[in-house]
């Protein structure tokens, strides 16, 4: 899919490990693992609001679109 | 006093029923082609179990190919039955989450066998009447088992309908369970 899932970038520049981050935004463990290994098929607005809050960044940062090579 | 009927004692009257079906129609299908090397090879009397003397008198070939046509679709109708025996013993039909890939493959079998099924009872049918008309006097196709060919062809395009509309429930499903 040409649109790549940011998260672990984020994550890392912001030190927040995914328990943490799963705490915080209230997903569990496995869901977030989809969106970070770029498995999942759509996202939520809410989940969308809940991450760039957790982790203060805009949705652009955790997710952007790369053509296919 | 009302008698409730859970759906796990109705998969398990369908479970029973579906082996008894299944060791008739074995016992049915091997009929055929008993028949066929008993009579050809041993003992001609024997074409009068189906009715089929007069054909046998008249051209051993052609008593044949319709014995064949027969035994295909007795076989067809077996393998239908194991298919829904194989899928209840297995426990795969899970009723909570019916949309799996398993229920698809076995809808989309049981639609090619009972498609199958309409085509050779519809071809063996036509034979026995072009028979007739050649002078032959026949059985009728039920005697034959080769009876209701539409509507063996009208369950099988039903199930592939139903076969489709599931292919897109499991991804429907699938995509649902992705959405984070």
């Amino acid at each position: 899919m040409p649109i790549i899932v940011n998260l672990d970038v984020m994550m890392a520049r912001r030190k927040l490990s995914l328990n943490e981050l799963s705490e915080k935004v209230d997903i569990t463990l496995s869901n977030l693992s989809i969106l970070k290994t770029g498995k999942a098929k759509a996202i939520r607005f809410s989940t969308l609001e809940a991450i760039c809050k957790a982790l203060d960044c805009q949705p652009g940062d955790i997710l952007e679109y790369r053509e296919k090579s | 006093m009302e008698i409730k009927i859970s759906t796990r004692q109705v998969l398990r009257i369908l479970y029973i029923l579906s082996w008894i079906l299944f060791i008739g129609l074995c016992v049915e299908a091997g009929s055929f082609f008993f028949n066929a090397f008993y009579t050809t090879v041993i003992n001609p009397a024997a074409a009068d179990y189906f009715g089929l003397t007069d054909l046998y008198a008249h051209d051993q070939g052609r008593f044949l190919v319709q014995l064949l046509l027969m035994s295909i679709a007795g076989v067809l109708k077996a393998l239908l039955f194991f298919l829904i025996v194989k899928i209840l013993m297995d426990k795969k039909l899970n009723v909570a989450q019916p949309f799996n890939k398993e229920m698809w493959h076995f809808l989309r079998n049981l639609s090619w066998l009972a498609l199958g099924i309409g085509l050779f009872s519809s071809w063996g049918a036509a034979y026995r009447d072009w028979l007739l008309q050649e002078g032959v006097p026949m059985p009728d196709a039920e005697r034959l088992h080769i009876d209701g060919a539409s509507v063996w062809i009208f369950m099988g395009v039903t199930f592939i309908v139903i076969a489709q509309l599931f292919k897109r429930g499991i991804e429907i499903q699938s995509e649902n369970e992705l959405t984070i």
